[in-house]
């Protein structure tokens, strides 16, 4: 492959220390190199903010649910059309585009790696085929494990090894990446349109979903995996559920973590800093949420920022999909996952005129200037929920000018002065914090850093984002443009956006890990109960669950556990 | 004043298919001013190749304008494979002489459009504003919304003179459609404001409404069961009943529909 | 003899997988635990031999190299190419033929259009509360079956999943549950329903909106009798279903195809939607073609849009009534058709296939058909699921992967699409 040489950049890179320098970065087939020879394309990228691809450590961009909301939403795929070129398939799509546009989308702001982070063990075959449709970027997606009943059955009887040895299968067999948790509890009660709180026992399993929130992490540090468990807390969306949030932090205080890193992700933290009693005196309670991350190792956090516009919001919380459409009375779909997991989609209008919306806009931003420690914050939407990806240009631009953000303010509901901290906090994020944020943050966190992601020190995989705007530039719409459509984007050593434009289109790999479970006797216990929960309950066999080799061409594989 | 008329080649015609010429971006507001050779040079989509508009249409150009309001289009022969003619159109006239193709006038926000002949389907979708009449029928989705949207037509006037097809103004929010003769099914399906008054017969008027005025004043096939009957009244001359629904819809539902 | 279980029936949305088949000579001898339409697609029946090309009216044999170059002439000439068919193959395909259809410009479409499009467009509309069929196993206590017959049309569909199966919450299986069927003719299924409840033919959108009244309140306004069901049927129906503790409506084209189409659908979804203030509940549809719902799913990630898509411009338009099959085939608007996997002649209506048959036609099937008689260009295909692997999802949206049991010489028809393309893209210029 070609050697690149990329000259005179200011380069970010807060994996390995580097703050805005400026240097060259050399690379030579796909990897990032001490040198290169005289042969080596050049890019000048003097005038340029260089950084290491984009991490998106959580966005809902292929599977069953994303699907279902593309085809609930031919209103929402029209706004995005764009046609086929040479080099691109057609596009579709703005808050649910299709997987062409994903790709290509991501590509053009310099993000080359993605999270898909909730699939249905059962329909792991359609994200990956998804997957496989989505051009340019790496990904890896993580299978739903916190409701299964399973899950719930060996969560109950505290049996932390069987637990660890089916999270181990269900990884393997759905060529998964970590362990999501979204609802525990709470969506297997909706198999009977019901809900759960922390504490209140799963219907017919007699398990708390806090029980199941502990049993988790503690297999997944059993088995060592290169993320710690993926939490989507309870009570989502639910005025004065900082609360829970904040116990359910509290959970895992004392699980000693396998590697270094946090043992539980808090994800989209937006959705669970929520004061109040009711959507009348709702209010911001990010400072308790940013005051507990900073004092305490074990968590980290990503924004789930809001993003004012239309949405589409979906999640395997299905209760809280429900509560949405039950405020607005737009159109609802939902799906649960027989023995696993649920779903639900439903369309939405973050509105600043709406005093709670406006609040909501707030809080993401809240949590992302509050934390003083940028290297536990992740910058997300929670694509599509808080807004689509496409808007993140639009965020940072707000987390670096807080003229932009006064200048919004004004325009919003007046609510933002009593029942939000933004209009206090002056804190302005400075490219550094940004590149952590979006780059060596969430690679760490998802433990990608050591398989070359998220930095560009020797070594690194050659993702690469070239900016064209300089680091002393404060104009909001200057940054936002450079950010939406970077000079260069390289993926893997090639070029895949010029100028703004998708030059190339090489397809991506797909990440998972491989992780062994070395108790024989254990391990054939679990491999008992799952095959009569197959023989009894599932609607397909054994043989047919596991995902092909098919469906993950392009594989890198991490091993874990005994496999390591 | 300018005056366009576009009269249809024969070469459309040509071979067993008709493939449809879109018309949409050949509007009063893109020709205002506008030489007949420099509207000869616009591309048109013709099936899944772009032509220049004078190898398809005879183009001529009288007179010459300022401004769009006094721009009209006239077009000349059978349009009826015409799709998208005034698709958009911010003002001015068009008229078509024969019959007209689907999305004739969608998402118009002003303007006049006369329709000789019969309407292809999805006529004055997602209309805005302005008026688009049309003398012969009308087929289904007259004045609706496009597929997954909340609401179809908010504002603007539509009026037939014959019949209309299927889901007359479905997800109308606003406006008025007025159809002189029958409609098919579902008329007023999910409408939410708006008046649509029909002089013919309805079948199942009114589906799903939960705002707005439909008026049937001939006979209704298909009379919902979800609607409350509130006594009669005279509208526009003729004696009614008035219902309101569609409670399928539940309690939201406020809707009126009047019917014999 | 070498048995391979796990087999996927290839057959109906029911993707059962639990399929056992003895091959011997590199030849199916014999199908275990498929019903008898899956057994006989797994057996085997008359296949096509050669491509074929026409020459006047007869379709003389022809080397593959000659019909794929034939059909790729047709189709990169046309102005407003049909691509139709899709749902009785797998999803690698779809993939081919998506791509095929963006470089033609061409209006691409399956069997949904005449069997569920409706319930797409009703989706579109409302959403659509449902789940996968081992939800309906293990939890429901109330089946329902409306404009569906499962018996002759599913016919391992109660066994496997809905009413006779047992479940973790209903051990007793049917013991644990009531069966109501609602059609406008007594059906086998309805034969076993607890409750049968006839409906005038074309009057279930009525009966829908009435029961929607009542389950919303409003019973006070229902007349005494709503297409042929007396009122207080409705009323304990509704009752039944507000009581039931996990309820699922299945419904199938007695409902999508009679009057009023894809608002009989819409207005069941939001029934089902109406009664989660009570409790809970889920809808879904008998897919008939065993990857129909594939399509829609390939279509759906990578146009953004179901079926019936229209990629003249290079980008999608998607608008069913203007391009879906009948649409542009009814308006003759089409100048030439591939058909894959599919067998419209039989099917679509007589205007429909008199331009069909006007246009140049190719066809992909494994399988001579009332469709390849009046094609120009008949390519010959393996049978997926028996012959070739690849994806299919089951009427729940549930993806399996359907296995090859022989070998064959026949291309599949993944294969056949990509040399098409690549003849197109030569021809085009683009290669």
């Amino acid at each position: 492959m070609a050697e690149l040489l990329i000259k005179n950049g200011i380069v970010f890179d807060p994996i390995n220390g580097v703050k805005g320098e400026k240097m060259d970065i050399c690379i030579k087939d796909g990897k990032v190199v001490e040198s290169v020879s005289s042969e080596a394309r050049v890019i000048d990228a003097s005038g340029c903010i260089v950084m290491p691809g984009g991490v998106d450590a959580h966005t809902h961009v292929a599977g069953g649910k994303v699907n279902a909301g593309r085809l609930l939403r031919p209103e929402d795929g029209r706004k995005g059309l764009e046609p086929r070129t040479g080099v691109c398939r057609a596009c579709s799509g703005y808050s649910v585009p299709n997987t062409f546009a994903t790709g290509y989308r991501y590509a053009k702001m310099g993000y080359t790696f993605l999270m898909e982070p909730a699939m249905p063990p059962l329909k792991a075959r359609h994200m990956h085929e998804e997957l496989m449709d989505t051009p340019i970027v790496d990904k890896a997606g993580m299978p739903l494990l916190d409701n299964n009943w399973m899950t719930l059955q060996y969560a109950k009887s505290g049996d932390v090894e069987k637990l660890a040895a089916y999270i181990a299968w269900m990884i393997n067999a759905t060529k998964g990446y970590g362990v999501k948790i979204v609802n525990p509890g709470g969506t297997e009660a909706w198999g009977w349109r019901k809900n759960c709180g922390l504490e209140d026992p799963v219907p017919y399993f007699d398990v708390t979903p806090a029980e199941i929130i502990k049993a988790l992490a503690e297999a997944n540090e059993r088995l060592s995996l290169p993320h710690s468990i993926h939490l989507h807390a309870n009570r989502l969306g639910q005025p004065g559920n900082y609360e829970t949030t904040l116990k359910t932090y509290d959970l895992v205080k004392g699980t000693k973590p396998s590697r270094k890193r946090q043992v539980m992700h808090a994800t989209h933290v937006q959705f669970h800093s929520y004061g109040g009693t009711n959507w009348g005196n709702f209010e911001s309670k990010a400072d308790e949420i940013a005051k507990y991350v900073d004092q305490h190792e074990h968590v980290t956090i990503d924004l789930g920022a809001v993003m004012l516009g239309d949405t589409t919001t979906m999640t395997a919380d299905g209760p809280m999909e429900y509560n949405l459409y039950l405020l607005t009375g737009r159109k609802w779909t939902n799906c649960d996952v027989e023995l696993e997991t649920g779903s639900g989609i439903t369309p939405f209008l973050y509105s600043g005129k709406v005093a709670v919306n406006t609040i909501q806009w707030a809080i993401g931003m809240e949590l992302a200037l509050l934390v003083k420690d940028p290297w536990k914050v992740v910058l997300t939407t929670d694509h599509p929920n808080g807004g689509p990806f496409i808007t993140y240009p639009i965020l940072i631009s707000l987390l670096m000018s807080r003229k932009r953000r006064e200048e919004v303010m004004k325009e919003v509901h007046s609510v933002i002065n009593e029942r939000a901290l933004l209009p206090t906090i002056e804190r302005e994020l400075d490219w550094y914090e940004v590149a952590v944020m979006t780059r060596g943050t969430p690679a760490k966190i998802l433990g990608l850093h050591e398989h070359g992601k998220g930095h560009l020190g020797v070594g690194a995989d050659a993702d690469v984002a070239i900016y064209e705007i300089s680091p002393e530039e404060t104009d909001a719409g200057k940054i936002q443009k450079a950010l939406l459509n970077a000079k260069y984007t390289i993926k893997g050593g090639e070029v895949v956006v010029k100028d703004g434009e998708v030059v190339a289109v090489p397809e991506g790999r797909t990440f998972y890990v491989d992780v062994r479970y070395e108790d024989e006797a254990v391990w054939k216990e679990m491999l008992s109960d799952l095959e009569k929960m197959f023989k009894e309950y599932y609607t397909v066999s054994l043989a047919n669950y596991p995902v092909q080799d098919d469906y993950v061409p392009k594989p890198y594989v991490i091993k874990a556990g005994a496999a390591e | 004043m300018q005056t366009i008329t576009l009269g249809i080649k024969e070469k459309v015609f040509e071979g067993v298919a008709r493939v449809p010429v879109e018309l949409d971006g050949v509007t009063p507001d893109a020709l205002c001013g506008k030489s007949a050779d420099e509207i000869k040079e616009l591309k048109v989509w013709w099936g899944n190749r772009q032509e220049k508009l004078g190898d398809l249409f005879d183009v001529g150009v009288e007179g010459s304008a300022e401004k769009p309001d006094d721009v009209k289009i006239v077009c000349k022969g059978d349009f009826a494979s015409v799709k998208r003619v005034g698709e958009g159109m911010k003002a001015g006239e068009i008229i078509v002489e024969s019959d007209v193709g689907m999305h004739c006038g969608a998402m118009m926000s002003g303007g006049r459009i006369l329709v000789k002949g019969n309407a292809g389907c999805w006529a004055g979708r997602e209309m805005r504003g302005g008026e688009l009449i049309i003398e012969g029928d009308a087929d289904d989705y007259l004045g609706a919304a496009y597929r997954g949207e909340m609401t179809g037509m908010t504002g603007g006037r539509i009026v037939v003179k014959g019949s209309a097809g299927d889901y007359v103004g479905y997800l109308c929010s606003g406006g008025e459609i007025v159809i002189e003769g029958a409609v098919g099914i579902l008329a007023g399906l999910g409408m939410k404001g708006g008046r649509i008054v029909i002089g013919g017969d309805a079948e199942a008027p009114g589906g799903e409404m939960t705002g707005g005025t439909l008026v049937v004043k001939g006979k209704v096939v298909d009379m919902l069961p979800s609607f409350r009957f509130e006594g009669e009244e005279e509208v526009e001359g003729v004696k009614l009943k008035k219902y309101a629904g569609d409670l399928a819809m539940g309690k939201k539902a406020k809707g009126v529909l009047y019917a014999p | 003899m070498p048995t391979v279980t796990d087999v996927v029936c290839p057959l109906c949305g029911c993707l059962c997988d639990d399929i056992r088949v003895e091959v011997e000579g590199n030849a199916v001898k014999k199908v275990r635990g498929a019903c008898a339409v899956g057994r006989a697609k797994i057996l085997g029946h008359g296949r096509l031999k050669s491509p074929l090309l026409r020459e006047g009216d007869e379709l003389k044999e022809c080397s593959y190299e000659e019909a794929i170059k034939r059909a790729a002439e047709i189709l990169a000439a046309a102005r407003r190419p049909l691509l139709y068919g899709w749902s009785c193959t797998v999803c690698e395909t779809h993939k081919v033929g998506i791509l095929l259809a963006e470089v033609l410009g061409g209006v691409i479409d399956n069997t949904a259009s005449v069997c569920h499009g409706p319930t797409v467009q009703a989706v579109q509309g409302v959403g659509l509360p449902t789940c996968t069929l081992g939800e309906v196993k293990n939890r429901a206590d109330l089946v329902i079956f409306w404009g569906a017959n499962p018996v002759e049309a599913h016919g391992n569909h109660m066994r496997r999943y809905s009413y006779l199966t047992k479940g973790w919450f209903r051990p007793e299986g049917k013991k644990d549950r009531k069966l109501v069927v609602v059609d406008v003719r007594e059906s086998r299924t309805a034969r076993m329903a607890d409750i049968f409840i006839r409906v005038e033919p074309n009057k279930d959108y009525l009966v829908l909106a009435a029961l929607r009244a009542i389950v919303n309140g409003f019973a006070d306004v229902v007349p005494e009798s709503v297409g042929g069901v007396p009122k207080e049927r409705l009323v304990e129906l509704a009752e039944m279903m507000k009581t039931a503790q996990f309820g699922i409506i299945f419904f199938g084209m007695g409902l999508t195809q009679s009057r009023y189409k894809h608002n009989n659908i819409e207005q069941a979804i939001s029934l089902v939607r109406d009664l989660y203030a009570f409790t809970k509940f889920a809808i879904m549809p008998m897919r008939g073609h065993y990857n129909v719902t594939g399509f829609n799913q390939v279509c759906t990630w990578q146009t953004g849009f179901p079926f019936a898509v229209d990629l003249a411009r290079g980008y999608a338009w998607y608008n069913p009534g203007e391009t879906a099959a009948n649409d542009v085939l009814s308006r003759k608007e089409c100048d030439a058709a591939l058909i894959v996997a599919s067998d419209p002649a039989a099917h679509f209506p007589a205007e429909c296939v008199k331009h069909l048959a006007k246009i140049p036609l190719v066809v992909i099937d494994p399988y001579p058909s009332p469709t390849t008689e009046i094609a120009d260009v008949v390519i010959p295909s393996a049978v997926c699921g028996v012959e070739a692997e690849g994806t299919a999802y089951r009427m729940d949206k549930v993806p399996l992967r359907l296995r090859k049991l022989v070998e064959t010489e026949f291309l599949t028809d993944e294969e056949i699409l990509e040399r098409l393309l690549d003849e197109v893209l030569k021809i085009k210029g683009l290669q």
